[in-house]
């Protein structure tokens, strides 16, 4: 099948929604499917064959952080240049209603098109002013997909209607396998916690558990902090306790494989976000990596970890629930290894195996549907005119 | 003085003639669009329901199963095939827009379904080793799957086209002609869980 997929975000930098997109792109190029991605990303960057650049990006403050985007005329030619030259079977488009690449493919496309929603964060005001606007175009799209309940609540929300429910992939057994590294391993005496994610991004909440260590250090004092993800963190740790700075180690960006290693070999993998995640992968990677979890209680993150069967929750944004959690976790090895074996069998689900057959049997939902309409669709010359309507499209 | 004028007027009326025309045209060109994808999905779910029904038919005649399971599972699929085979898409005046009332035929499928294909028997299935019978087995699966999904998407389009058939241009203008008002396929399409992996 020839697949054309568009991933609004700079594939350059590091995101979940790219992260989705790319595996499951080469998910679908290895079982022998002709996949052509299209995102921003940098002219010189280095980048997989399988990308189509649609132009450089911008840093633009979206959903919460910043995003880097495309917009603008010659991303609008290079998008419809692609559109033509894939002569593509399906376009799956990835947040089409980020106004980026994924907008502008939703106006050009003539293929089948289905669409995945991967945020839950509310932006009313954005999505109802441009809802007239975007109305026409988002009827083209055939079958909706959303990463989880909470995804699939902000579009009930705000566009109406049902979507199909299909979670984000992992690659489970690259995580289940990855060899663990002497330095990252906890001991009784100096136990290891992990926090992967940008460092300077308050969501993330590095700053909540800066301000728990100390309470920790009192119950172990020799606990570290494995602090992974790119952003400078010295502002944060200058005004943290001294202690808890003292505790934690900057990793800063790590490769895959270090991520993987680290997962697998820390004690406690601790998630402490304050908000706007829709999916929470992290904690199916950490799952899979038979990491113990301990997570904010957010929706999402209540429902990747089983309503709490298969991790640890303690109250969002609140440092003594989560000290507290986590000196009990520290405290007790049989919880730690009944979670190790609740995460690791809770995170097949999520494996991109079964996760890419669901994608798939979308796609040949759509595509039964786009052939059977095929056969006896209206043509003319004033059919197409009026057909050919900017965002209306045919 | 007067000539200009009438010629003003005249080119106004025109302009707003062509426009008007123009946007009656862009939004039957768009209710028609979505009724096409109403019928569509329609034909994917009916489709789907075919493959369960059959694979399902395979299955009991298989002789895997015990004969009161067999029995129970080819009496909902026959039903479930007899209801299709009447035509209900090809033939209807209403252009595939209807599902015919099969929702009671295909939920009856689907609770069969659910309580002959548990766990254990499933895994005693599989135990035969048998080809054909595993084939069955992922291909009700398979098509429950998609079944799920083509159900989902049809209502998706139907209430688009319902939306869209609300607006006053629509109606003051007939632009929906003789289309009948598509409606929601609602029936129960679980997976047997033993299936849902």
């Amino acid at each position: 099948m020839r697949i054309g997929m568009v991933c609004p975000y700079s594939f350059d930098v590091p995101g979940g929604v790219q992260f989705h997109v790319r595996d499951l792109a080469e998910v679908f190029i290895a079982q022998g499917h002709d996949v052509s991605v299209l995102a921003p990303a940098d002219e010189d960057a280095d980048v997989p064959p399988y990308l189509v650049s649609c132009g450089k990006a911008v840093p633009v403050r979206y959903n919460g952080s910043v995003a880097r985007l495309t917009f603008g005329p010659v991303t609008s030619a290079r998008v419809t240049r692609w559109l033509e030259n894939g002569s593509f079977d399906v376009v799956h488009l990835h947040e089409p209603v980020t106004p980026s690449v994924s907008l502008m493919a939703l106006w050009a496309a003539e293929e089948p098109v289905v669409a995945t929603f991967h945020t839950s964060t509310v932006r009313s005001r954005a999505m109802h002013a441009a809802n007239p606007l975007l109305r026409p175009s988002l009827e083209k799209i055939r079958a909706r997909i959303s990463v989880s309940e909470d995804a699939a609540a902000t579009v009930r929300r705000h566009l109406g209607g049902d979507t199909y429910i299909i979670p984000n992939g992992v690659h489970v057994d690259r995580f289940a396998q990855a060899p663990t590294r002497a330095d990252w391993v906890g001991t009784a005496e100096r136990p290891t916690l992990a926090f992967l994610g940008r460092v300077d991004e308050p969501r993330k909440g590095l700053g909540v558990l800066l301000r728990a260590l100390p309470s920790v250090l009192d119950a172990r004092p020799g606990t570290r902090l494995l602090v992974a993800g790119p952003g400078d963190a010295t502002e944060l740790l200058r005004r943290a306790d001294p202690r808890a700075a003292a505790a934690t180690e900057v990793l800063g960006a790590v490769s895959d494989t270090d991520k993987q290693s680290l997962l697998r070999s820390v004690d406690v993998y601790v998630a402490p976000h304050l908000g706007g995640e829709s999916f929470g992968i992290v904690l199916v990677e950490a799952m899979a990596a038979c990491a113990p979890v301990l997570a904010s209680d957010l929706p999402a993150f209540v429902r990747v970890l089983d309503d709490g069967r298969t991790g640890v929750l303690h109250e969002a944004g609140s440092s003594a629930s989560l000290a507290a959690a986590l000196v009990d976790l520290l405290a007790d090895e049989d919880r730690r290894n009944a979670l190790r074996r609740a995460g690791s069998e809770r995170a097949r689900i999520f494996d991109w195996r079964p996760v890419s057959r669901q994608v798939m049997a979308v796609y040949e939902t759509v595509l039964a549907g786009a052939h059977a309409e095929l056969a006896d669709a209206p043509r003319g010359l004033w059919g197409r005119i009026v057909r050919n309507v900017p965002g209306g499209g045919a | 003085m007067l000539d200009i004028d009438v010629l003003q007027v005249a080119t106004f009326l025109v302009i707003v003639v062509i426009g008007v025309a123009w946007y009656l045209s862009y939004s039957a060109a768009r209710l028609d669009r979505l009724h096409a994808k109403v019928e569509g999905a329609m034909s994917a779910l009916d489709a789907q329901l075919v493959r369960r029904a059959e694979a399902t038919l395979e299955l009991a005649n298989s002789g895997a199963l015990d004969p009161a399971t067999a029995l129970l599972l080819a009496d909902a699929a026959t039903e479930s095939i007899e209801r299709t085979t009447e035509h209900p898409l090809a033939e209807d005046l209403l252009d595939g827009q209807h599902f015919g009332g099969r929702e009671e035929t295909e939920a009856v499928l689907t609770e069969i379904l659910a309580v002959t294909l548990t766990d254990d028997v499933v895994a005693r299935l599989l135990a035969q080793d048998d080809e054909l019978v595993a084939d069955s087995l992922d291909r009700i699966a398979a098509s429950a799957l998609r079944v799920r999904m083509a159900r989902r998407f049809h209502n998706d389009a139907v209430r688009e086209v319902r939306r869209v058939r609300q607006k006053r241009v629509v109606r003051w203008f007939r632009l929906a002609g003789h289309a009948a008002l598509p409606a929601r396929v609602e029936f129960d399409d679980a997976l047997p869980p033993a299936l849902a992996r």
